[in-house]
C-alpha cells in the first residue's frame, strides 16, 4: 500500500508517465487506485509525432501495470517522510511474515 | 371456397387468390354486407347454409356446449374471475331455470326464427358457428353475451357491429340503445314483430331482474351492463323484482308456439348460432319446469367428475369464492378456464409464499443483526476501506499519505524536520477522534448505529488479527487457489527467501567490524525503528495520571517503563557509547553514523527523545571527534579548488542544518563548566586549525565562545570557572592567531564567509585589547579586501557584505564606517 498511500499525495500535480510502449504522456495525476491504475488530465503525448492518434486525448485512464515509469515533481516528495514510511511498511512486512 | 354454401370472398378477393382457403376471407360482416346486398331472405339463407349437422348432436351434452367449444365471449373477462363468481353465484340459480325453459323453448325455435327481429342476427350467426356453434349461456347472462358475443367477431369489430346494425334497426341486430328505444317508443304496442318479441322479452325480464341488478352491481368483471336498461325495464313497470324464482307458470308464457325463445330479440341476436336444429327434442325436457327444474338441478354433476379434480385442488387452496362445485359447473366453458388458470396462479404463488414462509421466525432480530454484522465486516474488510474504523491501522497501511496531508496541510516551519510534525498530528488526531467518541457516548439517539460501528470495528479486527493464509490447496484439487483483496493484490511472483541466512548474520558482522558499512547502515535502521516505535509510544501516551486514580498512575508508569526501555534501545543503537579507540584507522561507529545523511537528519529526532546527559554525551563526541567528522575531514580546503566539492557541500548543508540546531540548543543552555570542558577537548583533542578552517567546525567554535560570553554577561560565571576559561580561550587564540587568514574559504569572491565573520566576532568579544589589537592585525587585509570588494558589487550584496564585516568590527568596537 506504500505506494498507493505514495501517488495519492501526487494528485493534482503533474507527472510524467512512461508506458511499456514508451509512449510518454505528461498530465495531471487526477487519481489512483490501489493496482496504480492512473487517470490522468490535461495530457500531453511527449513526442507528439510518433503518435498522433494521441493528439486528440484530453484525459486518460491507465491500466496500472502498462506503467514502466512515473516521473514525479522532486518537491512534493518528502524523502524523509518517505523513508519513514518504507521503513513502516517494511517493519509490517516482517512482522506479517513472522505472523 | 364457399363454406356454408355462401361465396365468401369479397370483391378484392375474387380476382384469383381465392387459394388461401377458408382463413383467407377474416371479415366477419361479410356475410352480413352479402346477405344485405343480395336483399335475400336471411332464414332462407341461414337454412341453406346450415348443414344439419347439429341435429345429430346429442342433445342432453348441450348444456355443455360452452365447454366444448368455448364462449369466445369471456375472451374480455379473463382474469376478472372474482366477478364472474359473484355473478356465479348470483344466477346459478336462474341458469338451471334458464335451461329447463330453454329447452323448453327449443322446439319453438324453428318457428320463431323467421321472425323479422331475429333475421338480422343470422349473419353474425353464422360467424359465430364456425367458431362455437352452439349457444352456450342460458338467458341470465344474455346481456353480458351481447358484447361477449360481439368479440368473436374480431376484436377490431366489435364496434362497428352495432353501427353497422343501426341503418336496419328491423332487420338487423339491434343495439342496446336501439332495444331501449323500441321499448320506449312501443310501450305495450306490438306494431312490429320486432317489438312484440320484444314485448315478450320485456314480459319475461322481470323474472330476471334480480339477476340483472346482481349484474349490474358487478364492478367490471362483466361487460358492463348499461344501467338505463335496467332503468327503463323497471320503467315498463313489467318487473315485479320480488320474484326471485320463475313462477311455476312462467314456462307455459314461452311454450306458447308464437314465443321466440326466452332470451327475445336480444339472446337471439347473440346466441343466434343457436339453430333450431340443435335445439334439443322438447320431448323428455319438456316436462315442465317444477319437474324439469329438479332433474335439471342434478345433471350438471354428470361430468362433474372431470372438472372435480382440478376444482377440488384449486379450492383448497384458499378459494373461498367458489364453495361448492355446482358453482363451477354452471360457469362457462372460459370462466371455468379462466378460473382454474387464475386459481392455478394463486395457487402456484400461495405455494411459494408457502415455501418462502416456512422459515419465518427461525431467526431472532439477534441473530439478523449478527449476519448483518459479519456482511458488513467483510465489506469493510473487501473494500480496504479502514479508514472510519482504525486511526492506528490508517496509519500503519497509508502512512505516507495520512502524514503526508497533514504535514502539507499546515506550512512546515522546518522541512527537514518532519517529526516534531507529525508527531504533533498524531496527538491530535487520536485526540480528536476519543472527544468524537465520547461526545458519541452521550448521545444515545445514534447509540444503535455507534455500536454498529463498534462491532464492525471489532469484527474487522478479529478478522485482520487471525492468520492469513495467502493460500488455499483444498483437498484432492490440483492446485492452490490464492485469495486477494483490493489491500493484498494476488502476488504475481512468490519468491522465497532463505530465512536461515538473514537472522544471524548481520551479528556478526557488527561484531567483526563496528565500522563496516553495512553493520553502520544496520544500526541507522535500528535507531530509525527505535525513533519510530518511540514516536508512536508518545502518541499513545495515556493521560496524566490524576491523584489517587492508581489505575492511571500505573498506566502512566508502565507506558514511562516501555519508553524508557526503548530510549535505551534508540541509546544502544547510536552506538555513543561505544570505547574511543584512539589512533583508530576506523572511526568511531557514532561518527560513522553520522557521515550518513540518514544519521544527520535523525538527529534532530533523537534529541527530542533523549534526556540532557544524553545530549552532552553526543556532543561531546561530536567535538571530540571534531577533525574526523566527515563535514570536517572532507571540508579541508584542496589548493587549487575554491571549495569542497558538491556531494560535501551538500553534506555540511545538511550538517547545519540538522545537526548544528540541536547542538546550538543544548549549548544555549548548558551549564559553563561543560562549556569550557568543551573547549578543552577542542583544544586537546583536535587539530584546531584544520577544524577552524571549515565551517561546521567555525561553527561550533562560534557557540562555545558565545555561549561563553554570554554566561559571563550574565554573570553566572564564577570566578574560578571564570579564570578555566580564559585560560582555555588564550591556548585556542594562541593557536589559532597563526592561521587565522586561512580561515576564510577560498578568495574573497566566493561569497559565503558570514560564519567566519561570525566566529571572529566571537573570538573578539571574549578576547583581551591586547588580543582583539593581534586580531585586527591578523584579518585587516581581509577587511580592506572586503569593504573594498562590496563597493564593486550590487548595493544589496554589498552592504550584506559590510554588514558582516561589521559584526565583527563592531565587536571589538569598531565599524566599517570607520574605514572610510
Amino acid at each position: 500500500m506504500l505506494f498507493f498511500s505514495f501517488f495519492k499525495t501526487l494528485t493534482n500535480q503533474t507527472v510524467t508517465i512512461e508506458l511499456k510502449n514508451d509512449i510518454r504522456i505528461r498530465g495531471i495525476l487526477k487519481s489512483v487506485d490501489q493496482y496504480l491504475n492512473i487517470k490522468l488530465d490535461d495530457i500531453e503525448v511527449l513526442d507528439l509525432a510518433k503518435y498522433p492518434h494521441l493528439s486528440s486525448v484530453k484525459n486518460m485512464f491507465i491500466r496500472g501495470s502498462v506503467v514502466r515509469y512515473v516521473m514525479l515533481p522532486r518537491s512534493e516528495v518528502d524523502v524523509g517522510l518517505l523513508e519513514d514510511a518504507t521503513r513502516r511498511a517494511e517493519a509490517a512486512n516482517q512482522a506479517g511474515k513472522a505472523r | 371456397m364457399a363454406f356454408f354454401g355462401f361465396d365468401t370472398t369479397l370483391p378484392r378477393d375474387r380476382d384469383g387468390t381465392g387459394a388461401k382457403g377458408f382463413f383467407e376471407n377474416p371479415d366477419p360482416f361479410a356475410d352480413i354486407a352479402r346477405a344485405n346486398a343480395l336483399g335475400d331472405d336471411d332464414v332462407i339463407d341461414f337454412e341453406d347454409t346450415y348443414d344439419g349437422l347439429g341435429d345429430q348432436l346429442s342433445d342432453d351434452q348441450d348444456e355443455f356446449n360452452d365447454d366444448t367449444f368455448g364462449g369466445t365471449g369471456a375472451d374480455t373477462s379473463v382474469g376478472r374471475d372474482f366477478d364472474f363468481f359473484g355473478k356465479t353465484a348470483q344466477v346459478s340459480d336462474a341458469i338451471g331455470e334458464e335451461q329447463v325453459r330453454f329447452s323448453l323453448q327449443n322446439p319453438n325455435a324453428t318457428r320463431v326464427a323467421p321472425q323479422p327481429a331475429q333475421v338480422p342476427v343470422q349473419p353474425a350467426a353464422t360467424q359465430t358457428t364456425k367458431r362455437s356453434g352452439y349457444e352456450k349461456y342460458s338467458d341470465p347472462d344474455y346481456i353480458p353475451d351481447l358484447q361477449a358475443k360481439s368479440s368473436v367477431w374480431g376484436v377490431s369489430q366489435k364496434k362497428p357491429e352495432p353501427a353497422a346494425a343501426a341503418p336496419a334497426p328491423s332487420r338487423k341486430m339491434m343495439s342496446l340503445e336501439e332495444v331501449e328505444a323500441q321499448m320506449r317508443f312501443h310501450g305495450h304496442n306490438t306494431a312490429t314483430p320486432a317489438a312484440e318479441a320484444f314485448m315478450r322479452s320485456m314480459v319475461e325480464q322481470p323474472q330476471y331482474q334480480p339477476q340483472l341488478q346482481h349484474l349490474q352491481t358487478l364492478p367490471d368483471g362483466f361487460p358492463p351492463v348499461p344501467p338505463e336498461f335496467i332503468q327503463a325495464q323497471m320503467k315498463q313497470g313489467h318487473l315485479p323484482p320480488q320474484i326471485p324464482h320463475p313462477p311455476p307458470g312462467m314456462p307455459e308464457l314461452y311454450g306458447g308456439p308464437k314465443h321466440m325463445p326466452p332470451g327475445g330479440p336480444l339472446h337471439m341476436m347473440q346466441n343466434a348460432n343457436l339453430p333450431p336444429q340443435n335445439m334439443p327434442p322438447p320431448g323428455p325436457r319438456h316436462a315442465g319446469p317444477p319437474q324439469a327444474q329438479r332433474p335439471q338441478q342434478p345433471q350438471p354433476p354428470q361430468p362433474l367428475p372431470h372438472q372435480q379434480g382440478p376444482l377440488g385442488r384449486v379450492s383448497n387452496n384458499g378459494m373461498p369464492v367458489i364453495t361448492n362445485p355446482q358453482q363451477l359447473m354452471h360457469l362457462t366453458e372460459e370462466q371455468r378456464q379462466a378460473y382454474l388458470v387464475e386459481d392455478a396462479k394463486r395457487a402456484k404463488r400461495n405455494h411459494k409464499i408457502f415455501l418462502l414462509s416456512r422459515g419465518n421466525g427461525l431467526m431472532t432480530p439477534q441473530d439478523k443483526n449478527f449476519i448483518t454484522r459479519i456482511q458488513l465486516q467483510q465489506l469493510v474488510a473487501a473494500a480496504g476501506n479502514v479508514a472510519d474504523s482504525d486511526p492506528e491501522a490508517v496509519l500503519a497501511e497509508d502512512f505516507y499519505y495520512q502524514v503526508y496531508s497533514q504535514i502539507r496541510g499546515a506550512p512546515r516551519q522546518h522541512p527537514h524536520q518532519p517529526l516534531g510534525h507529525f508527531a504533533q498530528t498524531y496527538l491530535l488526531q487520536t485526540g480528536n477522534r476519543l472527544g468524537g467518541h465520547r461526545r458519541g457516548n452521550f448521545q444515545s439517539a445514534d447509540n444503535h448505529m455507534q455500536r454498529m460501528q463498534q462491532q464492525v470495528q471489532r469484527a474487522v479486527e478479529a478478522a485482520k488479527a487471525k492468520p492469513k493464509n495467502k493460500q488455499l490447496i483444498i483437498e484432492g484439487s490440483l492446485g492452490k487457489i490464492s485469495f486477494s483483496n483490493a489491500k493484498a493484490p494476488k502476488p504475481m511472483l512468490n519468491i522465497k527467501r532463505p530465512d536461515s541466512s538473514e537472522g544471524p548474520k548481520p551479528k556478526k558482522q557488527s561484531d567483526l567490524s563496528l565500522s563496516d558499512r553495512k553493520s553502520i547502515l544496520t544500526n541507522l535502521e535500528g535507531v530509525y525503528s527505535a525513533l519510530m516505535a518511540m514516536e508512536d509510544m508518545e502518541r499513545t501516551m495515556p493521560p496524566p495520571p490524576e491523584e489517587g486514580d492508581a489505575e492511571a498512575i500505573q498506566e502512566h508508569m508502565e507506558w514511562r517503563q516501555k519508553l524508557h526501555s526503548l530510549n535505551q534501545k534508540l541509546w544502544r543503537s547510536l552506538k555513543v557509547m561505544e570505547p574511543i579507540v584512539p589512533n583508530s584507522t576506523t572511526p568511531h561507529p557514532f561518527i560513522a553514523f553520522l557521515s550518513y545523511p540518514k544519521g544527520k537528519k535523525a538527529i534532530p529526532r533523537i534529541f527530542r527523545h533523549i534526556d540532557q546527559e544524553q545530549r552532552v554525551t553526543i556532543l561531546t563526541m561530536i567535538v571530540v571527534h571534531l577533525d574526523s567528522l566527515d563535514v570536517v575531514r572532507l571540508a579541508q580546503p584542496v589548493p587549487g579548488e575554491a571549495q569542497p566539492s558538491l556531494g560535501v557541500r551538500e553534506a555540511i548543508d545538511l550538517f547545519s542544518l540538522a545537526v548544528m540546531p540541536c547542538l546550538l540548543g543544548y549549548v544555549n543552555e548548558a551549564p559553563f563548566n561543560i562549556i569550557i570542558g568543551l573547549l578543552g577537548l577542542v583544544i586537546n583533542q583536535t587539530h584546531v586549525q584544520s577544524v577552524a578552517r571549515t565551517k561546521v567546525g567555525l561553527g561550533i567554535l562560534t557557540m562555545l565562545l558565545s555561549r561563553a560570553e554570554i554566561v559571563k554577561e550574565a554573570g553566572q560565571a564564577s570566578e574560578h570557572d571564570w579564570q578555566q576559561w580564559v585560560e582555555k580561550f588564550n591556548v585556542l587564540f594562541d593557536t589559532l592567531e597563526l592561521g587565522l587568514n586561512d580561515i576564510f574559504p577560498g578568495s574573497i569572491s566566493s561569497g559565503d564567509d558570514m560564519y567566519v565573520w561570525q566566529f571572529l566576532a566571537a573570538v573578539g568579544i571574549g578576547a583581551s585589547p591586547e588580543q582583539q589589537q593581534r586580531l585586527v592585525i591578523a584579518v585587516k587585509d581581509r577587511v580592506m579586501e572586503t569593504v573594498g570588494y562590496s563597493k564593486t558589487l550590487p548595493a544589496d550584496m554589498g552592504s550584506q557584505r559590510l554588514n558582516n564585516v561589521n559584526l565583527f568590527m563592531r565587536a571589538i568596537g569598531l565599524d566599517v564606517e570607520l574605514l572610510g
